[in-house]
């Protein structure tokens, strides 16, 4: 009998990296789940494409990485390439397919074959059904999430940015206008193909019935409204997120920090909004703003990502409050349609900031009265922002120009129909300026 | 996972309610000369000659104070003979042919009550210090130099907890052996006059804290008690017990008899109670034998002295003997693996694990921060490897992430999701620390 010699500890925990992908691929699954369900082959197609893209970019990677050692040998390519695919483990495939899924579902249903105009104006009717579909900004967005966002860096572990959000933002940066979110939600949902209408919810050329101020907080709770595949249906996030906090796959010290600042923010800038226009609650406010775009998917499966968070308790809840004030600026005082969403971006400048607060001068893994300065100072200094900007400058928003083409439910009515004006143009002014219906940016 | 590790999962093999077997003596006995705190002993018989139980038969010397070795049967001195030491070390051990009499040395006889109660602290920091007594819950630190501090103690802690998974020996003593130990306890009351004694056992031990009430009732205003810790690990870490039994924090690098704590393990207390009462060294432990390598796990009473290769005949031998083991003496957590089986329990072993050898594929780091959530000191082993991986290695950075305050609990290895041996890392930090 044989006798090893080991250095202690002598047991480990159950736990691996490929169990705490599997779980995450389980978290997904509501949301893919819905995505299946809702949007059917689009989604099936999306998803397909950009995990096998991530997928083949890593395999391609490891087979790069893991080249023969030069021995003076002739070896055949062939030998070659099973000396790296020899290194491919099972991590190298769950990795990339997570992060894959994640992307995916920030896509939306259909990426439009043809320029159908500037992002705010459309130009060209199209129609998703019978019209093509650009796979080259899935797969470019793919390819530059993985490439350019996690193994340019050195693979799994050593990235900066999350592959997912960065493979976003430059698929959304330079094919904007492809990103048709309306016309599939009104061709599926409205069966309205009148696609001449179609573009953004927030301009002045769209059809009622597909106007954001008809959903009610359950239309966007329940995942009845337009959007991006993974981000419409909260309550698929929220089943998910529960059987990631059992399973203790995410720090809810992330997630928490980022909800909490978020609704704290929004709350005294709904107060402010409420000030000036008493017809819009502050209750409804922060739950429209909580519940509409990217927030929840971003809090629960982006900003989570460990290896692009910080490590230590401090930092994560700081880190949280971070992505949630330039969330919050960038959404209420964005005047660009491009950056309206703002929780991309704010993972991506997190994500930058996370190895400073890791720097080891800095970072202590009990949370001390030194450490705590930032986390109060950083929401605060945003607040003030916030509160006075909304109070010198309203109407907050840059699109009142197509507010007073529809009528327009109150925030928090539910409502079926697009012709009740009851609630006047002021509302729909203020609501429009929310970027709920329009995904990512 | 991204989790504080608390309480370490036993995997069904705790042997608790196992009731203690008492082994034979074996034929041959093995002392240790020099050991991990000794460096240098001489052995001060000739060989040939006939020894007794209890009789010293060498000296180890070490850097501020020297240690008798007494013999643990009596019998003959055969010579010397080298095998594993529990520190990992080849040693020369004594063999000792058993006669089976267990003749006692004329010197081992019993001190009347009323000896003992003129005794000192200092007095009995001696009585200690010839019969060597030494921390029997692992540590091998001399007891008597506890005993020769000069500062008031306001309580004692006896520590019960043996927070590793597997370990069992204490928890048996303390079922088995209530009244040594409360006599050990006493002792140490009137040595340190403080009326103040708590033994520290973890909350979930139901059967000893029943078995307590009744016992601790006999003993009205002892001053004993018996309180009940957290279930975690490293709960026995004696900074972690002063926290949760007193709540008073001690700095790491400070002696906690500088907050007026005298704290020793359980099987100590009984072997003060040995050395004061019968003049006897610790010749006798409980040791556990577990792991999932063995047939049929057993919790023993057997002689300092003992091969462990005896003790695992008596478990039934290996089990599947085809899988590579690993051969543990001490915890799981922290206890020394060794190359080999040929080894000799001595005193401070608690027990003997053998387990089927894991192999565990490393990943690249995912940077969860389950060991930064973990580290009992607050250190952060992540950064720490990290630090290390750099060449080269920034002395000041490494520095900076206060390797040194290490206790080498293992918890950063034990909860690492991608199995990188995270406490290796962090022993190469301490030397690097350490250079000037």
């Amino acid at each position: 009998m044989e006798i090893i010699k080991e250095a202690s500890p002598h047991i480990r925990r159950r736990d691996s990296l490929n169990r705490m992908m599997v779980d995450l691929l389980i978290g997904l699954s509501p949301v893919l789940v819905f995505a299946f369900a809702v949007y059917q082959l689009a989604a099936v197609r999306n998803l397909f494409v950009s995990v096998g893209a991530m997928v083949a970019a890593e395999f391609v990677y490891v087979l790069i990485v893991n080249r023969l050692p030069k021995d003076g040998k002739k070896h055949s390519l062939g030998e070659k390439l099973r000396y790296g695919a020899s290194h491919y483990r099972l991590s190298n495939f769950l990795v990339p397919t997570v992060s894959g899924l994640l992307y995916g579902l920030i896509t939306p249903a259909c990426f439009a074959s043809v320029w159908t105009g500037s992002y705010w104006a459309v130009a060209n009717p199209y129609n998703p059904l019978t019209d093509g579909y650009a796979y080259f900004v899935l797969i470019a967005g793919a390819l530059f999430g993985l490439v350019v966002g996690k193994l340019v860096f050195g693979g799994t572990g050593h990235n900066i940015f999350n592959p997912a959000a960065a493979g976003f933002i430059f698929a959304k940066e330079c094919f904007g206008s492809r990103y048709r979110v309306a016309n599939y939600f009104d061709v599926y949902f409205n069966n309205i193909t009148d696609v001449q209408t179609g573009g953004t919810f927030l301009n002045g050329s769209y059809s009622a019935s597909a106007s954001y101020s008809n959903y009610s907080l359950l239309d966007l709770l329940l995942g009845r409204t337009p959007g991006l595949m993974g981000e419409v249906c909260k309550v698929a996030i929220l089943i998910g997120l529960a059987y990631l906090l059992i399973r203790h796959t995410i720090d809810w010290r992330i997630t928490l920090s980022f909800l909490g600042t978020f609704v704290f923010l929004m709350f005294f800038a709904g107060l402010v909004v409420n000030s000036k226009d008493a017809s819009i609650g502050v209750f409804p406010f922060v739950g429209y703003q909580l519940l509409s775009g990217g927030v929840l998917f971003g809090a629960v499966y982006m900003i989570t990502d460990p290896v692009t968070s910080p490590m230590t308790s401090p930092s994560r809840v700081l880190y949280g409050t971070i992505i949630a004030s330039s969330t919050v600026l960038i959404r209420l005082l964005g005047r660009s349609d491009y950056v309206k969403e703002g929780m991309c971006f704010s993972i991506l400048l997190g994500n930058m900031v996370s190895p400073a607060l890791d720097y080891y001068k800095w970072s202590t893994s009990k949370f001390t009265v030194k450490n705590l300065i930032p986390m109060v100072v950083i929401p605060l200094v945003a607040l003030a922002v916030i509160l006075w900007a909304l109070g010198v400058s309203l109407p907050i928003v840059s699109s009142g120009s197509g507010s007073s083409s529809a009528g327009g439910s109150s925030a928090s009515g539910s409502t079926s129909s697009g012709t009740d004006a009851s609630a006047g143009g002021t509302t729909k002014a203020v609501i429009a300026g929310l970027p709920f219906l329009r995904g990512w940016l | 996972m991204i989790l504080k590790t608390r309480a370490i999962k036993d995997h069904k093999l705790q042997l608790g309610g196992i009731p203690t077997e008492k082994v034979a003596v074996p034929d041959f006995l093995f002392l240790a000369t020099n050991n991990a705190r000794c460096a240098a002993a001489e052995v001060t018989i000739p060989v040939g000659a006939h020894v007794n139980l209890g009789e010293p038969i060498g000296i180890r010397h070490a850097a501020y104070f020297d240690q008798p070795i007494h013999a643990t049967a009596s019998g003959t001195f055969v010579g010397l003979e080298k095998h594993y030491h529990r520190s990992g070390k080849i040693v020369d051990f004594i063999k000792i042919q058993n006669d089976f009499k267990d003749t006692l040395d004329p010197s081992i006889h019993d001190r009347t009550d009323a000896e003992i109660a003129q005794l000192t602290r200092a007095d009995m920091a001696e009585i200690l210090k010839e019969d060597s007594l030494v921390g029997l819950g692992g540590s091998s630190f001399p007891t008597y130099v506890k005993f020769q501090t000069s500062r008031p103690i306001k309580t004692i802690l006896l520590n019960g907890i043996e927070c590793e998974p597997f370990i069992t020996a204490d928890q048996r003593l303390l079922l088995e052996d209530p009244a040594d130990l409360i006599a050990g306890i006493k002792l140490l009351q009137q040595a340190f006059s403080c009326r103040d004694a708590r033994i520290c056992v973890k909350a979930k031990h139901r059967d000893i804290f029943a078995l307590y009430a009744k016992v601790l009732a006999a003993y009205p205003n002892s001053g004993i008690t018996i309180v009940p810790v957290g279930n975690f690990y490293p709960q026995g870490w004696e900074i972690a017990m002063i926290k949760s039994a007193t709540g008073i924090s001690v700095p790491v690098g400070h002696l906690p008899s500088e907050y007026g704590i005298a704290n020793f393990n359980v099987s100590t207390a009984a072997g003060v109670y040995l050395a004061v009462k019968h003049r006897m060294p610790v010749y006798e432990r409980y040791v556990s034998v577990c792991g999932d390598g063995i047939v049929s796990p057993k919790n023993f009473s057997v002689r300092v002295g003992t091969p462990v290769k005896f003790l695992i005949d008596r478990c039934g031998g290996y089990k599947n003997p085809e899988i590579p083991k690993v051969f543990i003496l001490g915890g799981p957590m922290m206890g020394a693996s060794l190359p080999s089986d040929d080894c000799i329990l001595t005193k401070t072993v608690t027990s003997v694990i053998v387990m089927n050898e894991r192999t565990y594929s490393e990943e690249p780091c995912i940077r969860c921060g389950s060991c930064v959530l973990s580290c009992p000191v607050g250190i952060q082993p992540v950064q720490i490897m990290n630090a290390m991986r750099q060449t080269p290695v920034d002395k000041d950075k490494v520095k900076a992430l206060n390797p040194l305050l290490c206790i080498e609990c293992g918890l950063c290895t034990y909860c690492c999701t991608s199995m990188i041996p995270l406490l290796e890392y962090v022993r190469r930090a301490k030397i690097v620390a350490k250079l000037p």
